[in-house]
């Protein structure tokens, strides 16, 4: 991961369902799932990958109605809103999770490599 | 590649979570306190109940202030849900029974928050907190008096819960 790349897309995760990218020209991060594509600030994004993590698999799994096949996921402004099965919740809860991991990853980095105090200490 | 993250907020996620627990927390002691004070004006402890009146009214200061605090920070500040709060008591001093027990509850709360602080190195949320080290610190304090006079006073003499009422009113004043 290259990092102070600066204003290039870069992706910073990848599965079979989509893919998702950080745009440093705008501050956002780009979701693209199954074909649709949306775009987040960080907090919104983060809100939205917590809903998703949220979701309760196992109740929809064990609950027979047919209200309980299909969940609405819904993101700020309706960015993304669509009704998923578990199927397809758990490759989003994929996706997002590998997302945030990436988010995570490279803010250690900028922090471990932008430590001025260490080049002092030699 | 920038920092994304990091521009966006000082706050640690584990932090960020105890700050809306603590935020959920002030809210609902504002939501005991209310109830309290409901029961103590309908059983005729008016100055009573305007004291507590007024704690609930501190506590919803107290959750607004995290609430404000995190997403300064540029955190994501989660409005709590109104809990059910209990609206009987057994007694007057059953209320401050259950008042000081709430204040012990609220500072173990805050001292958790400042814990993890200092394992995430976030001073400034660290600083922060340490207002609320010391309006709990206050508020143990009146709790406790507010028993104490239960001891002082004969609840059950001519006047004690007169005299009570008006005791404990006076409280931090
Ligand atoms: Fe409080
Ligand atoms: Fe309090």
């Amino acid at each position: 991961m290259a990092v102070n790349n600066n204003f290039k897309n870069d992706i910073l995760f990848e599965s079979k369902n989509g893919y998702s990218y950080q745009c440093d020209k705008t501050n956002s991060i780009i979701i693209n799932f199954s074909g649709i594509t949306s775009k987040y600030k960080v907090q919104d994004f983060l809100i939205f990958q917590r809903k998703v993590n949220s979701v309760d698999i196992l109740d929809m799994l064990y609950d027979l109605s047919d209200k309980c096949d299909f969940k609405l996921i819904e993101t700020t402004q309706k960015k993304f809103s669509r009704n998923l099965t578990i199927c397809e919740i758990v490759q989003l809860r994929e996706l997002l999770n590998g997302t945030k991991f990436a988010l995570v990853l490279n803010s250690m980095l900028n922090e471990v490599l932008s430590d001025v105090a260490v080049s002092y200490l030699d | 590649m920038k920092d994304l993250l990091r521009r966006n907020t000082a706050l640690n996620e584990g932090v960020e979570k105890l700050l809306n627990l603590q935020s959920k927390i002030e809210c609902d002691a504002s939501t005991k306190y209310l109830a309290m004070a409901a029961w103590l004006d309908r059983n005729g402890y008016v100055e009573t109940a305007e004291y507590m009146y007024k704690q609930s009214e501190e506590e919803r200061e107290h959750f607004l202030k995290v609430f404000k605090y995190i997403t300064e920070m540029g955190g994501i500040a989660i409005t709590p849900d109104v809990s059910k709060v209990q609206q009987e008591f057994e007694s007057f001093r059953d209320v401050f029974e259950i008042a000081l027990q709430n204040e012990i509850t609220v500072t173990n709360a805050v001292n958790k928050v400042i814990a993890k602080c200092r394992l995430e190195n976030d001073y400034a949320t660290e600083e922060f907190m340490m207002w609320y080290v010391k309006e709990q610190r206050e508020e143990e304090k009146n709790a406790r008096r507010a028993l104490e006079l239960f001891d002082l006073i004969d609840e059950d003499s001519a006047c004690g819960k007169f005299e009570l009422d008006k005791q404990i009113a006076k409280i931090g004043v």
